[in-house]
Formats: structure tokens, sequence, C-alpha cells
């Protein structure tokens, strides 16, 4: 005992308490993103289906869980305990929900049945049925046929191409009524706005007219295509049951894709895991953001943070620049510093609703007014927008470039400034060819914390121009190819929506988890290349400032 | 002098521009600065503007019954008492039509009552017959130009029970089904309600003078939406009618409001506040609220400035909550319900007010005097619903049992009575920067202490990047980890979490003292990867040991559910995202800025000074305790200060973390809302240049105003303790 009250007194003990303070931190880091990676790698797995037989003969097709210890109230008010199992039944259109709770101890068998398929479709979430038979080219195919998956694999096959052929065709359509809607919407306005130039109107309306009758036949023709491969679709279906005994006609142009994962081995698994998580980065989201991949939150997100780099880069370095190279130090140096630090400080809702204030409302109001005054009321600069976005986090970010560009002006040997200014170079010629070039590194330190910053920044980019769904990109081919004035997509706000705003959250989790996996994945790459930055900085120098 | 070549030109000139470029981006940064604070404040300040009620023109001519104005202030109509109705146009400056209603030889129009849309007029003439009419006031366009066109339409008129030459106190109103109510008082002094029903086609009429006992009525106010009558008595007896079932009005109840006579009564917009007026000039508000015994009964809530004498005419605005008040004298009074402030007194230069209304907007008065004059008024009232009290003060809303601070800016209709106090706000980002700030204090100086001071030199080249790592975790990903992972694995282990958070630190403590067992020169020997090691198998231990008996603990004691046994033994709710979660998440997010300034603080602090102190015999923690934290508390109070400045601002973990739900409570187990998730949820609705949106930039501003504060406090301290540092 004596020997723990001079272990305290001395203090040695208190060595000990920093050290568990030390390694809670990084027990709690560690403890985050194991989760983030487990869970978000996991939700790509392609599990085995299992046929769960009940006790009272109920049987569930479905994909096992997990399993948890429940406290139940019985009726005379006694607690008792009960497992449960988690199961993914999937067929939602059918059972209302993808998840259920059943009783463990009321499972009375588990078998993995070598047939049972998983339909992904485009609508409803998964499907998870046994095949009975396939109706193609008019004939049925039975699961006891030979080759009959094959067959299935064909008919799925031109299920698809008959279904983007169909799509082709309705692009088509649109384009050859495009015109006509063109004028119909300038009517509309002009009725609106302008009844009574009824002249004028009228003229239009004829315009309208004829433009309808010459293109009359090339609609009949382009409705006929599309109804014929309508009609081609509608008779290549399955007639698959579900776990309950239920039977459904899948049409197979509903299916986006489907696997029998019971029958797969582990490089067939291993395959489609692969392609799961390609389709993820490069596809558009589907049913409303909870399946399918995030390609233009992806896309978003990094053409907001190029835009933003863009102002932010020259702002802060001009700025470093100032502070070190050009001003006396004294008052004006030090306003600047607090300025610096206070942006540093001030919370990203703050630049959130400054943006929408300052910039949306007030400059995109104004060149709205003064350039877009024909599309009034109807916003084109003055709401939410990438540019907007970009800019507020610009404003955010520029502390970030200010400091990590001064540490690199600092790093700067004096003899190389004084050698190039006695050499007769003008202050200019020194800053181009001395400070900047061997700065660089440290301004490339303040670009990628700037990028890793905006990258994960959502508070303001909800208010200024980020939405759920962004029907098209803010960059594409038709002029003036970058449309600054469009909402976008963005990784961060994606988890916020899927995951707080979704309606059916259990179902979309995976998703969200895969995407706090990318942002994090992109985030701490982006750091981990700034600190490397940084320490080669601090190597070649060796006279840091910090 | 000689001449520069044109290369030399071309320097001079790029040096210029550059030096310029430079300067300019230099002072931009101060520019940004300003502009984020002034624009706040702009956008803030029309929040206090005084309001102000200026003659706009007059016209002249005989004072009419009735008065009223298009949506455009365009056109002008006028009922006098011969049925006459003119149309006078603002801008042509004359009457440019006339109608007239229907009345027989020598019939005069004595006093009108119309809904509060102004949607259809009762007439009462000095035949005793009441005739209702409307007159609508519709835009045309024809060609570039719009043109106000009146109408006039007809609807019922008839002879008022008991109706002689004098009916008095008339009041309609129509509700949104196309039921009318009118009441009135005959000459035989007998109060009575007329009601017609417009889907059964049936009207009934009733006489209420039985039920009020009798003495003289003085005013009387309907409201169709609500069906309720309100009469007043001579005696400041106020009887209240639920007329809801048209076959037989009943009297609800009758209180005596006030010692003098009740003068005027009048609805305000929603139909669940009266506003009563006295015969000595006294304005009072009363709604039902429900007391103590669960009864719901009307009660004065609010007490306007007095008039000098009796009141005659309270008026409601259409659009807010916004009423007038006008007494004997001719003395005018704007007030505004919910912050029981008079905004304008207006004293019509000592003439009498015969009339006065609303625009249709609420933005034009319109008054009428002895003097056959009529007055038009710009009112400039913008934000009449935000004072400093209601922002910070406690106010009694409609429905409220008594002054409260809330905070529910938007309700479902128009006359949603908006509550936008801020003290729920600040109470819920104190909340929960508070518990982040008691998480994230001790474990990030303490990991800071160890690092900076104990630990061998190739661990801190490893802690660092991942401190950093830590540091730029988006707080989307946190947010979201702590609203949809942990939120249920805490409601789940409840026990376990308080036991961890309570229990834990003790039996930590308690394990780490074993280590003193070893004897001091074997311990010195150790490297510190066994002290680490040792550590942390003590932190696995301590985990393990809750672990295992949380669950037999929870059976015990608490019944197998400590959330039941907490809210059954001691009334404590818990919600699943709460201010512990909050407080852990917002706290992880907090430590590395407070670890990575108090590292820096606790490593430049002048190796001298610790080798002074070691070389004097103290041991490690001893130098540090007297010597290393004393110099650095500085640096340590400015990292807390700042990890404060950034757990108050920040935004998604709170919106994601929290219920968002705005209560004035401290509890542990329930949620909070914060400034910064209000300014992100709300500003995307919030109509531009409206109240809400001023407040929530009211909000921000403060935000800003406080990290301002903190930063610069912290900038100073840095400042300082770099001089102090480089004495050494």
């Amino acid at each position: 005992m004596n020997k723990i009250i001079t272990f305290w007194k001395k203090g040695d003990s208190y060595i000990l308490l920093t050290a568990g303070g030390l390694l809670f931190s990084l027990a709690m880091v560690i403890f985050m993103i194991s989760i983030i990676l487990i869970k978000g790698f996991g939700s790509f797995y392609v599990s085995d289906v299992a046929e769960i037989k009940m006790k009272d003969n109920t049987i569930y097709l479905a994909e096992i869980l997990e399993k948890e210890e429940v406290v139940l109230q019985s009726e005379s008010g006694k607690s008792y305990k009960q497992e449960q199992t988690n199961i993914k039944i999937a067929n939602r259109d059918i059972f209302d929900q993808d998840f259920k709770w059943i009783n463990s101890q009321e499972i009375s068998k588990i078998e993995y049945p070598q047939n049972v398929t998983v339909f992904e479709r485009w609508e409803y979430g998964n499907l998870i049925a046994y095949v009975r038979n396939l109706n193609y080219n008019g004939k049925v195919y039975l699961t006891s046929d030979k080759d009959f998956w094959d067959t299935f694999s064909r008919a799925f096959e031109k299920s698809e191409e008959n279904k983007s052929e169909k799509e082709n065709l309705e692009e088509e359509l649109n384009d050859v009524l495009s015109p006509v809607s063109e004028i119909q919407r300038e009517i509309a306005l002009m009725e609106i706005n302008f009844s009574w130039k009824t002249k004028e109107i009228e003229k239009l309306k004829q315009e309208e007219g004829t433009l309808q009758a010459e293109i009359n036949f090339q609609i009949e023709q382009l409705n006929k295509k599309i109804e014929q491969k309508v009609i081609e679709n509608s008779e290549i279906y399955a007639i698959v049951q579900s776990g309950d005994g239920t039977e459904i006609t899948l049409e197979l142009e509903k299916v986006y894709r489907f696997c029998r994962p019971n029958d797969m081995n582990f490089i067939a698994k291993s395959g489609l895991y692969l392609t799961k998580i390609w389709e993820y980065l490069v596809e558009d989201p589907r049913e409303s953001n909870t399946e399918g991949g995030v390609f233009p939150a992806i896309f978003g997100t990094v053409m907001m943070v190029i835009l933003m780099s863009i102002a932010v880069v020259p702002f802060g370095v001009l700025a470093a620049l100032y502070l070190n190279e050009y001003a006396k130090q004294g008052f004006v140096t030090r306003l600047i510093r607090l300025a610096i630090a206070n942006l540093a400080g001030v919370p990203s809702i703050v630049y959130g609703i400054f943006g929408l204030g300052f910039f949306i409302y007030f400059l995109g109001g104004t060149i709205d007014q003064l350039l877009f005054s024909s599309k009034l009321p109807e916003p084109t600069f003055g709401t939410g927008g990438i540019l907007w976005a970009s800019l507020t986090l610009a404003l955010l970010t520029l502390p970030v470039v200010v400091v990590a560009t001064e540490e690199g002006i600092l790093a700067v040997p004096k003899a190389n400034k004084d050698g190039a200014l006695a050499l007769g170079a003008t202050k200019w010629q020194m800053i181009r060819k001395i400070v900047l070039p061997n700065a660089m590194p440290g301004i490339l330190t303040g670009v990628i914390l700037a990028i890793s910053r905006g990258a994960g920044e959502v508070a303001p980019l909800m208010i200024t121009g980020v939405v759920k769904l962004a029907p098209t990109l803010p960059f594409d081919t038709s002029f003036p190819f970058l449309h600054l004035d469009r909402k976008f997509m963005h990784l961060g706000f994606h988890i916020y929506d899927v995951g707080f705003q979704s309606p059916n959250v259990e179902a979309s989790l995976p998703m969200v988890y895969t995407t706090a996996l990318l942002l994090i994945f992109i985030v701490i790459t982006l750091n981990l290349s700034a600190i490397f930055l940084r320490n080669y900085l601090r190597k070649k120098f060796k006279t840091s400032a910090f | 002098m000689q001449e520069l070549t044109k290369f030399q030109k071309r320097l001079k000139f790029e040096n210029k521009v550059a030096s310029g470029l430079i300067t300019l981006g230099g002072y931009g940064v101060i520019v940004s600065v300003l502009l984020i604070f002034f624009f706040l404040v702009s956008e803030t300040l029309p929040l206090f503007w005084k309001t102000s009620l200026e003659k706009d023109f007059e016209i002249s001519g005989k004072t009419p019954i009735s008065i009223g104005m298009d949506d455009y202030k365009e056109l002008v109509y006028q009922v006098y008492e011969n049925g006459i109705i003119s149309y006078y146009n603002i801008k042509q400056k004359k009457n440019v039509k006339y109608d007239t209603l229907s009345l027989s030889a020598g019939e005069k129009i004595i006093s009108s009552s119309s809904t509060l849309e102004k949607d259809e007029i009762a007439f009462c003439t000095d035949s005793g017959r009441i005739i209702n009419a409307a007159v609508l006031l519709t835009p045309e366009y024809s060609g570039n130009s719009r043109s106000i066109v009146p109408k006039l339409v007809n609807y019922e008129d008839f002879y008022g029970k008991e109706s002689g030459k004098s009916l008095e106190n008339l009041a309609f109103d129509k509700n949104e089904n196309g039921n009318k109510f009118w009441v009135w008082t005959s000459e035989k002094k007998n109060v009575f309600i007329k009601i017609f029903d417009l889907e059964e086609d049936l009207n009934y009429t009733h006489k209420l003078t039985e039920l009020t006992g009798g003495t003289k009525i003085t005013a009387s106010a309907i409201n169709a939406e609500t069906e309720v009558l309100f009469l007043s008595d001579e005696n400041g007896e106020i009887f209240y009618f639920d007329i809801s079932n048209y076959e037989s009005p009943e009297l609800k109840s009758h209180w005596k409001a006030s010692n003098n006579e009740i003068t005027a009564i009048s609805f305000l917009i929603g139909g669940n506040a009266v506003v009563l007026g006295s015969k000595k000039g006294e304005v009072e508000i009363w709604f039902q609220i429900r007391n103590e015994n669960d009864d719901v009964v009307f009660t004065k809530t609010q007490v306007f400035e007095n008039h000098n004498s009796e009141i005659t005419k309270i008026v409601p605005s259409q659009r807010n909550r916004t009423f007038l008040t006008v007494d004997k004298s001719g003395e005018l009074h704007l007030n505004y319900s919910t912050t029981s402030a008079t905004n304008v007194k207006f004293d019509n230069e000592k003439k009498g007010i015969k009339l006065v209304d609303f625009s249709p907007t609420a933005d034009v008065i319109i008054v009428a005097d002895d003097n056959s004059k009529i007055g038009f008024f710009n009112l400039q009232n913008e934000h009449p619903e935000v004072t400093v009290n209601s922002l910070f003060g406690k106010i009694w809303y409609e429905g409220y049992s008594k002054p409260e601070f809330v905070w529910q800016s938007t309700g479902g209709s128009d006359a949603f009575e908006s509550k936008m106090s801020l003290i729920p706000l600040i109470f819920g980002t104190l909340k929960g920067t508070l518990y982040a700030m008691l998480f994230s204090i001790p474990i990030a100086i303490f990991g800071a202490i160890y690092v900076s001071q104990f630990a061998p030199k190739n661990l801190a080249v490893i802690i660092k990047p991942i401190i950093e790592i830590m540091a730029a975790l988006p707080s989307v990903v946190i947010g979201f980890l702590a609203g949809l992972f942990f939120s249920p694995l805490f409601e789940k282990n409840l026990l376990l979490i308080v036991l961890l958070s309570v229990a834990a630190p003790i039996l930590f403590v308690v394990i780490i003292s074993l280590w003193g067992l070893i004897p001091e020169d074997k311990r010195r020997k150790f490297s510190n990867t066994w002290e680490l090691t040792f550590v942390f198998i003590a932190m696995v231990l301590v985990f393990m040991i809750f672990w295992g008996i949380s669950e037999p603990l929870e059976t015990l004691f608490f019944d197998g559910n400590v959330k039941n046994w907490l809210y059954s033994n001691f009334n404590i709710g818990y919600d699943q995202r709460n201010s512990l979660v909050v407080g852990i998440a917002l706290g992880f997010a907090v430590i590395p800025i407070i670890f990575t300034i108090t590292e820096d603080a606790l490593t430049n602090v002048p190796k001298s000074l610790t080798s002074a102190s070691l070389a004097l015999g103290a041991s490690k923690w001893q130098t540090v305790q007297r010597v290393v934290l004393p110099a650095a508390s500085g640096g340590i109070f400015a990292a807390i200060i700042l990890g404060l400045g950034r757990a108050i601002g920040e935004t998604m973990i709170v919106l994601m973390a929290t219920g968002n739900t705005p209560i004035l409570d401290l509890s542990l187990f329930n949620g909070f809302r914060a400034m910064s998730a209000t300014i992100a949820v709300e500003i995307p609705e919030a109509p531009v240049g409206g109240s809400l949106y001023r407040v929530l930039f009211l909000t921000a501003l403060l935000l800003l105003i406080f990290t301002f504060i903190v930063n610069s406090l912290a900038t100073y301290i840095g400042d300082k303790l770099r001089k102090k540092y480089a004495r050494y």
C-alpha cells in the first residue's frame, strides 16, 4: 500500500493516466474508422440465401444478417430474454419491408438451396425467389431443361437490348418533339405576360400547327416502333415463387441483375463483388439514391473543389506573399493575421448563410436582373449553384491556404532571395523565380488541405447549391459546357440525405456506409499526402518557422 | 537620365502590377472578414427598425360608413350613409365610378361590420334593416396596363328581429363554408343572433338576452371560423358563447373582465385571441389557456399602453397580429399582440377619428376624421413580431399556459403565431458544447501531455498524423455514425455506457495504481513501451469487466431494462438521439484541436526550464506539473477556447445526432436544438427578407461574434506566450 501511495505522491502514476488519455483517443479513431471500413466494404458482399423453415411452417427465403438478445415483457409483466434473428427478406413490393426480426427459437430448419435466385430490380429493391419457368420467344422453358440458365441469360440480354433500343427511340422522339414544345412554351409565356399581343400569339400558334403537321408522320412511326419493343419485352418473363409460395410474374426488363449466390464459388462471388464496387463508382444512383452508384456525387464533389481551388489558391498565395514579402511587419500585418485566425474559426454554417445572402441573393440576384431578366422570375444565378457553393468554400478554406503557403515562403532561405536581388532582379522576378518555386510544396500542401476540407464540408453546401438528386451534371457536352449555375450532388451531403432523409433508412444504410468510406478514403489520402509534402518541405529546408 | 529599354520598362511594369495585386490580396483578407461581418449586420438590422407611420396623401369629402382599397393600392371605395358608393382612383385623384346600395326612401346606413378579409360587409340601416353586400376590386389586365375593376355584389337583406329605429352593436362574420353569423342589439335592448347555414339552406334566429341576464350590452364580436361569440356589458362582464350548435347557442362562461365598461371587442387573426377595450382606455388581450385544474379558461395575457379616454374602435390586421385601437379623443395606437408592444402612437391633430382601416396588404392605414378628411398613411412595420424582448425574453404565446421561451418559427397556416425566442437555441448550443467539452478536455490534454513529455520520440511521429487525420474526418461522417450507429448502440447498452463514463475511470485509476507495486528502481528501467502496454491492458480489462457485469446488473437491479427503470422511478425520458451521444461525437471532433494546440504549447516550453527543474531533482511528473504546465497554461487555455469555438459552431454533428427539439432541459438523455443546426435546416425555406430570415442571420451573427471573441483571445494569448518564451 505504501508503495502505491509513493507512486501517486511522486506522480509517476499520472504518466500512466496521461497515457490512458492518448490511448483512448487513438482507440476512438481506430474504432470509428474500422466500423466504416467493415460496414462500407461489407455492403457489396454477396451473401448466401437461406431457406428458413419456422416451427409454424412459414418459410422465409432470406439473407441472415445478425442475432441479438432482446428483453421482452410477458403478459404477466415479467421480462424475459429472447434471441432474435434479423433477416433480409427483400421483396419489398410483397412484404412491405425488406427486413424482419424473427424469434430464433422458432426456427426449425435452415437450408441453403442451390437454385434460389436474387434479382436486383430497377425498382422495389431485391427480389429473392425460386425460378419456376421462363417464357421467351413464345416458348416455355422449365428449370429442369438442359441449358436453362444459358437460355435465361440470353433472354435477359435480349430484354436489356430491347429496353435500351426503346430508350433510344424515346430520345429520338423527344428530339423530334422538342421544337414543338419550345414553341408551346413560348406561347404559354406570351399568354401569361403579354396576353394583349394576340397577333403574335396567333402567328406562333400557326407555326406550331405547321410544325406539328410536318412531324406527325415521324412521331407515328416512332411510336409504333416503341410499342413494338414494349410488346416484345412484355413477352419475356419468368414465373418465380417467393418464400411464402406466392407466384410472381417477373418481366425480365425490370431486372437490373440476377445471381444465384448459393451456387456461386468464391471466385464468382469476388468477381461480382468487384463489379459492384466498380458500378458504385461509375453509375448513377437508383431508387432515390438508395441503390446504384454515386458517380454524380463524385463528379460534383470534384468539380466543386476544382472551382474552389481556382478561386482560393491565387487569393491565398497573394495574401501570404503580401504578409511575408511586401508588408512591413506592423499593425496591418497583425490585423491581417487576426483576420485569418478569425476566418479559420468562423463556423462553416456562418459561411453558408453568408454565401446564401451575399452570393446567391445579392450577387446572383443582380446578375439575373442584368443578364437573365427574360427568364425571371425563374432564377438563373439567383438560386443555389456550383459557382456560389465553390466561392463560399473558397472563403472558408482561405486561411488553410494562407497558413500553409506562409510556411512554404518562410522556409525559403533568405540567402537565396538576397542573392537574387543583389544580381539586379526586381522584387517580382525574385518572387517568381526564387520564392514561388521553392514555396511550391507549401502551396501544394495548402491546396490539398483545402481540398480535403472542401470535400468533407456539408453544412454550407446544403444551403448554397447541393441537392439530393441533380438531373444534370454541371459539366456536359451542351454549350457552354461548364454550367456554373447548375445545382450539383456532393458525397458528404449524400451521406446526410440518404442516411437521414430517405424513407427507407434501414435498406439504404449499407449505401451510406460505403459513401462514408469513400469520403474518408478521399480525405485521408489527401491529408496523408499533405503531411508527406510538409515533411518533405521541412526536411528540405530544415529552417522551419513552426 | 538614361532612357529605359523596352525590356526594363516591361520589368518595371510587371513589378508594379505584381506588387499591386499582392497588396490587394493582403488587404482582401481583411475586406473578406469585414464583408462577412457587415453583411450579416446589414441583414439583421432591419429587425430593429422602428415602426413608422407617415401620411401619404389625403382626400376630402363626407365621412363614409365603410372604406376599403384594393391590393395594388390604386382604387378606394367609400360607402356613404345614403347608399352611394364612390370609387376613387388614387392616381387620377378623382372618383371614377359610382354604385348605389338600394335603400328605401329616407333610409340611412348607420353602421357596418365586415369579415376580416372584407369579402362581405353587413350594413345596418336606421330602419332596422341589415343589408349584406360585397365590394369587389379585381385587377384586370389589358395590354400593358392593369386596371382595377370595381363590382358591387348584393347578398341577402332582412329586418332584424325587434328592430325599430335603433339597432346597435352589429357584428357579422362568415366562415369558409359560407355560413354567416349576425348579432345585434334590438331597440328593446334584447340581443339576437342570426345564423345562416349554407349547406342546409336554413336560417336560425335566437334571442340571447335570457342568457346574459339582461344587462346593457355594450360591444360584440363574432368569429365564424372558431364559431365563438363575445358580448360585453356595462359592468365589464364578458359573455362567451359557443355557437357551433346552430340550433341552440350555448353560454360557455362569463366573467368580470374589467371594473370599467368594455366598449370595444375584436378578434385577432386566427380567432383565438380577443382584444378588449374599456371606457377608461385600457387595452388587453385574452385567450384560452388550460389552468392547473385542467380547465380551459379565458385569461388576460397581454396588457397594452393605456389610452386617455374611452376606446371606440379596435381594428385587427388581416395579415398579422397587428391591431389598431382608437379612442374618443382621436388618438390611435398601433399594437402588436405577441410582443405586447404599442409600436406607434398617433394623435390625429386633436380631431376625432370616425373610421379606421387597414389596406388588404396591411401597409396602409386609412383614417377618416370628423373633419371630412380621409388620410392615407404608409405603415413601415416589417418585423413587428421580433423585438429584443421576444428574442431573449419570455413571451406569452396564444394557447400557452404561461410566458415561455419557445422556438417554433413556422406553422401550417397564415394565422400561425411565429415563436422566435433564441433562448432555446442558445441553450441547446451551450448544452451540446458543455458535454462535448467535459468529454474532450481531459482526454485531449492528457493525451497531449503524454505525447509531448513522456512518449518515446518514434511514437510521436506516428501519433501526430493520426490526430491530424482525426481532425480531418468530415463532421458529416462523425454525425452519421453518431446518429445511426452509436445512438442505437447506446440505447441497447445504456447501463454499460453509464458505467463506462462514471465507474470506469475510477477502476482504471485503481488498476494503474498496481503499477506502483513494482519497485521503483525496476520500474524506471522499463521502457515506455511497457508502460503503454500496461495501460492498454488496463483499459481493455476495465472495459471487459464492465461489459461482463452490465447485463447481470441490469437484470438484478433494473428489471432488465434501465431505460424503463429510469422512466418509471425518476420520470427521466430517454431519446435515442440524445446529448450523451452528441457530447461524445462533438467531443471527438474537438479532441484533435485541443490536442494539437496543447501539444504545441507544451513542446514549445523552453528546454532550459525543464532541464533546470530536472537538475534540481524533481521527478518527471513534478517537472511537468510545476514547470511545464504553468508555463504553457496560456496555450492550453487558448486550446480549450478554440475547441469551444469549434464545438459551438459545429453543424452537421448536432444536426444528425440530436432530435433537434428546442427544449430547455439539461438532461443527458434528451436532445436539443442548436443555433447552427437551426440555421441549416430553416434558412432554405425562410422567405428572403422575412422575419425568420433575418432572425437566422442574427443567429449567425451571434455565432460569428462569439467565435470572433474566442479567436481574437486565442491569438492574443498565443502572441503573449511567444513573447514570454522568447526571453529564455
